[in-house]
Formats: C-alpha cells, sequence, structure tokens
C-alpha cells in the first residue's frame, strides 16, 4: 500500500509545497483547504504525478469536517505523515494585544490550537498503525513576543507545547513543531498588507528540511521544535550519542 | 565577505592529475607548506609532527569515500552520469544528473522524470532550491547496492586515465562509509605519522561528516548569501570532551579537514557554558569570517581552488592575508592543487602561534 498524508492548508503555500514533494515521491495524498476552487485545482496538478489524491474542502475548525477528513483517511486505510499546516493569522491588521478582540482570539485558538489535536485524536490509530509522523507548523512568532503578533503567536506557542506534550505522551510515532521561517505566502502578504514581501523566499527553500525530516527514524526528532531554514537539524541528545553507529 | 575576496591566479598546470603514489611518493612524502605568523614553510607531510606541539589535539573525520559515480539513463536524454551527493534517509537522496565527468549540463528535466541509476529506477522529486543542478529523487531500491555493483568514485574532467581506484580515495581514518567526495585532507596521513604524532603526545580525536558532491564556484556576490547543501555529520561525546578540554587547558586543536572545522562549530554550543557537546543530524552550517571559529585554532588542509567556498572559512581560521601570502608561496613553488595534491598546515590562532614559536618547528 502506498504511503499516505493529510495535509491541511493544502492547496496553496507551505501545504501546497509540501504536497508536491510528497507527490512526486509517490505519497497518497488526503488534502483540505477552505477554498473549494484552489483546492481542486491543487489536486488536479497534484494528481499528474500519478498517485491517489483525495481534496476535501472544509474548515478544520468544523468537526463535522474533521469527521470526514478522519473518515476518508480510514478508507484509505493507511496514514503516515499528518501535516497540521492550515492555520488562521487571527485579527488583520495585527492588533495589539490588549486591544485583540476576544472573540477572535478564541476563533484563532480553535483553528491553531484546537482543530490540530482533534485531528491527531482522530487519526492517532493510523499513525499508530504505520509508526507515523504529526508535523505541526509552528512561527517564530511562538517565542518572538513580537507587538502585533501576540494573537497569533499565542496559538503557536500553545501548538509548540502541544507537539512537546503529545511527543512524551504517544508512543511510536513521532512528533515534531516546525518553524518554517518567513516565507513568501499568501498568510504572510495578509501580515504586512500592502508591503513588497518579494524578499521573502518561495516555500521551496524548505525542501531540503523537509527531505531530511521525513527520512529520520520517528524516535529520533520526536519532541523536538525544528527551523526548516536553520543551517542545521539535528537529531535528539540521546540519538547523538550513538551517532558513530546511526549516522 | 565579496566573492572577489576569493580569487587568485592558480596556474593550470598546479593540480595533481592522480595520486601522489604514480609520481613515485608516499602518501605522506607530499609537500606541506606550513603557514604561521612566523611565515611560510616548505616540508614533506611526514614531517608533520615537528610542527605541532605535545598536547596539540588533531580531529580526523572517520568518513569513507562511496563509488558514489554511476551510469544513469533517462528515457529522453539517453545516457547521463549521475554523482549521488548525499542519502537523506528512506530511499530519498539528492544526486547531480551529469551528461559525463567533464560536461556538468545544464540538462532539461522534470519533477517526475524516470532515470535509471545504476540499474535503480528513480524518480525526480524537485531540485534543490539555490543550486538547480542537484535533485532530489526516489529510489525504488537501494542505492548502496548499486554503488557497490556499478559505482566509481566521482571525478571531474582534470584527473588523468587509468583513473585510481576506490582505495585510493580512502584515507587511514575512514571507517563509515558516506562521502561523495574523499574528505581529502586525511589523506596523506599514514601509519608512520600517526605512531610520530603519537610518540610526541599529539592526540587524536573522530568526527564523522559524509561530504557531498563539490561545490561549484561560489556564485553570490556576497559569499555568505551563496546556497549550501547540507550534509550528515556527528560528533561523539568523547570528541565533544577531548576538544573542550584541551580548549580548557590551552592546548591548540588543528582540524584535519574543512569539514571537520564545519562539524565541530555545528556543534558549538553558546549557551551559558560555552563547549563543544555531542551532536548529530544535518548541516549546512557556512563558514566565513564573519563567523568567528571557536573550536579550532589552525587547519590541515589542501590547496583550494579560486572561488571555492572552502576559502571563505580559511580566512576564519587564519587571517586572510596569511592565507593569501601562503598561496602566493604555494604557486611560487609549484605546489599542486586538488584532492591528490599537496597539503597545508594553517596555523591560525594565537594559542597554535605561541606554542608552535615555543617548542620550535624545527
Amino acid at each position: 500500500m502506498h504511503r499516505t498524508a493529510l495535509i491541511t492548508g493544502g492547496s496553496q503555500g507551505l501545504g501546497r509545497t509540501v504536497a508536491d514533494f510528497l507527490a512526486a515521491q509517490g505519497y497518497g495524498l488526503l488534502i483540505t483547504a477552505r477554498g473549494a476552487d484552489d483546492l481542486e485545482a491543487a489536486a488536479r496538478e497534484l494528481r499528474r504525478y500519478g498517485g491517489n489524491v483525495i481534496a476535501l474542502a472544509g474548515d478544520v475548525a468544523d468537526p463535522v469536517h474533521r469527521e470526514r477528513l478522519a473518515q476518508a483517511a480510514r478508507d484509505l486505510g493507511r496514514l503516515d505523515i499528518l501535516f497540521n499546516n492550515a492555520s488562521t493569522l487571527g485579527a488583520t491588521p495585527l492588533p495589539p494585544l490588549a486591544a485583540y478582540p476576544l472573540d477572535e482570539l478564541e476563533q484563532a485558538f480553535r483553528v491553531n490550537v484546537a482543530a490540530p489535536i482533534a485531528l491527531v485524536r482522530a487519526v492517532l490509530p493510523l499513525l499508530e498503525a504505520s509508526g507515523g509522523l504529526i508535523v505541526n507548523i509552528s512561527s517564530d512568532a511562538a517565542i518572538g513576543g513580537y507587538p502585533g503578533w501576540g494573537g497569533y503567536g499565542l496559538t503557536k506557542a500553545a501548538l509548540d507545547l502541544a507537539s512537546l506534550t503529545l511527543a512524551r505522551e504517544l508512543n511510536g510515532i513521532g512528533v515534531v513543531a516546525v518553524d518554517p521561517g518567513d516565507l513568501r505566502t499568501r498568510m504572510h502578504q495578509a501580515a504586512f498588507p500592502g508591503e513588497d514581501i518579494a524578499d521573502r523566499p518561495l516555500p521551496e527553500v524548505t525542501l531540503p528540511f523537509w527531505a531530511w525530516l521525513f527520512g529520520q527514524p520517528r524516535e529520533a526528532v520526536t519532541g523536538r521544535r525544528y527551523r526548516a531554514q536553520a543551517d542545521r537539524w539535528e537529531v535528539k541528545a540521546a540519538a547523538a550519542a550513538l551517532a558513530e553507529v546511526t549516522v | 565577505m565579496k566573492r572577489a575576496e576569493l580569487e587568485f591566479d592558480r596556474p593550470r598546470a598546479l593540480q595533481a592529475t592522480g595520486p601522489p603514489e604514480r609520481r613515485g611518493l608516499a602518501r605522506d612524502e607530499v609537500r606541506l607548506l606550513v603557514s604561521s605568523e612566523r611565515g611560510h614553510e616548505h616540508a614533506r607531510f611526514r614531517d608533520l609532527p615537528r610542527f605541532l606541539a605535545p598536547g596539540t589535539l588533531l580531529v580526523v573525520n572517520t568518513s569513507a569515500t562511496l563509488p558514489a559515480s554511476l551510469p544513469a539513463r533517462h528515457p529522453g536524454l539517453g545516457p547521463l552520469l549521475a554523482n549521488v551527493s548525499t542519502h537523506y534517509g528512506d530511499g530519498l537522496y539528492l544526486v547531480e544528473p551529469r551528461r559525463s565527468a567533464a560536461e556538468p549540463g545544464p540538462l532539461p528535466l522534470e519533477p517526475g522524470d524516470t532515470l535509471d541509476i545504476g540499474g535503480v529506477a528513480v524518480r525526480l522529486v524537485a531540485p534543490h532550491p539555490g543550486l538547480p543542478r542537484l535533485w532530489f529523487v526516489r529510489a525504488e531500491s537501494d542505492l548502496q547496492r548499486a554503488m557497490d555493483r556499478a559505482g566509481a568514485p566521482i571525478r571531474y574532467g582534470y584527473l588523468e586515465a587509468p583513473y585510481p581506484p576506490l582505495a585510493d580515495y580512502q584515507t587511514l581514518f575512514a571507517r563509515q562509509p558516506g562521502s561523495a567526495e574523499m574528505p581529502s585532507a586525511g589523506r596523506p596521513f599514514t601509519a608512520r605519522v600517526v605512531d610520530a604524532l603519537r610518540a610526541k603526545g599529539i592526540g587524536l580525536a573522530e568526527v564523522t561528516l559524509h561530504t557531498g558532491v563539490s561545490s561549484h564556484e561560489v556564485e553570490a556576490d556576497a559569499v555568505e548569501e551563496q546556497p549550501l547543501y547540507a550534509e550528515p555529520f556527528a560528533v561523539p561525546q568523547r570528541t565533544a570532551d577531548a576538544v573542550n578540554a584541551a580548549r580548557r587547558e590551552g592546548r591548540p586543536v588543528i582540524a584535519v579537514g574543512t569539514t571537520v572545522v564545519r562539524a565541530l562549530e555545528s556543534a558549538w554550543d553558546d549557551g551559558e557554558i560555552e563547549r563543544v557537546r555531542p551532536a548529530a543530524g544535518f548541516t549546512r552550517l557556512m563558514v566565513h569570517p564573519g563567523h568567528p571559529v571557536r573550536t579550532v585554532d589552525g587547519l590541515i588542509t589542501g590547496l583550494h581552488d579560486p572561488l571555492a567556498s572552502h576559502l571563505a572559512l580559511l580566512y576564519a581560521v587564519a587571517p586572510q592575508d596569511l592565507v593569501r601570502e601562503g598561496y602566493a608561496e604555494a604557486v611560487r613553488e609549484g605546489y599542486l592543487w586538488h584532492e591528490f595534491g599537496d597539503s597545508h598546515l594553517l596555523l591560525g590562532g594565537v594559542k597554535a602561534q605561541a606554542l608552535h614559536g615555543e617548542t620550535g618547528g624545527r
């Protein structure tokens, strides 16, 4: 059976880049995003690699949609990677935290924190069966304390802690948080309305990291937080101690 | 740092077209240029112990060279060569498809294309960002076995036939296969050199860094912006301990090869207690004068070509003027460049200077 990945926010930006990277390697894909037209267009292009691509449009914050995704994964019979990438910036333009509209903050937590955790729960048996990998997309805003980024940063800090906690609670699968770095994406543009973001690299710049991460034994990376654009990516200290035999 | 700072004139004839053994020399009889603030001295490699003080720690790379160059075929383009750069794990490799050893390309390749590499079917997945001559490929089965069966060491146009066998590419320290290209700084070491080093109280420690295919010339105007690909590395606990002890006690640490500098710098922890820590993973750290080198005081290396990114690393280990003077001297004295060529001991750090001065080189 072909290896399979579930990618949220899979129609554009980083999610789409990773979808291409996996489809070209023969992975089956289950992709989701809110915009049905963009998602269907992405699916058509991804199918050119010859693999199975299922596209289900919807909002990851919607429990009914999440159950449809989980059912589709169960129907495929296998899931190797859960790529929790869909997220919301929250209120835009980015308000200072003291002035943040609370309903928007709660909604950001539903999309960026509750939804990824709920998806983990929904597909956990499949990930356990495959010895799979959960990737939670984080941000430097999770630790930066940048003015204006408080709402989004809070949700990503919470997702970082969720990743670490899940890594310690779940056996036999890997859980990592990944800060992809600044990228030239629609979301990044939304954070900087009217600004020229052409100096930011395209999401393809992160491919070497994904090539590395997906090839690592899960136990060597689980619980770690990575920066995809960093100049080094290390396995856990315990794995490093055994490096002589494993490299 | 500007690209122009990596330029110098190196006459074309000054290159080793084969192993020194073909020229009637033992491995440790290649020439050794010793550059320090005392100036530039000329010796043979087997004289190395004379130039190092007791207590010095040499750090070597245990990576062994693979027969990473394989015949390949593309359905539309016909016969090609595929140089396997790096195994990322789980059947995913970074590969450089070429027309031939002498002609790199460019080749009109697309994601989804299939290639036969040494009898193994692979799919092209994506070009490496910023380095489009390198491709991520997914192999149907192990390319390691294809290399064992059909591979040869990667070579470039300057080598003369008959081409050296794989054994000529293995250093005395080679234990773990994984390098696409020989970590060549270790090649002149022989058992008698190591015995003489040990007898003088010079220690040896090991790291592993598997080299990828050699980088092309730096193209970016600002050297720091040159895209680099990542390479597997490991610094074990006992090497971290040995380097930290030497630093604490003021003993010089000398890297055998630019790979060792990159591995140790990649394992540097600049937290509350500055130290080298055990580390393993992939690194694409670029060492250049804007990145202070904290782990080594000197370097044993070959002679690097104009515009090679390694020159920026040399300038980070020793003052640029010293390196450039040394290269002028090497050209004047007819040293040989490339992986089978002559050797260069670059003593950059203050500690290395002091010890070298006290004990006397000769």
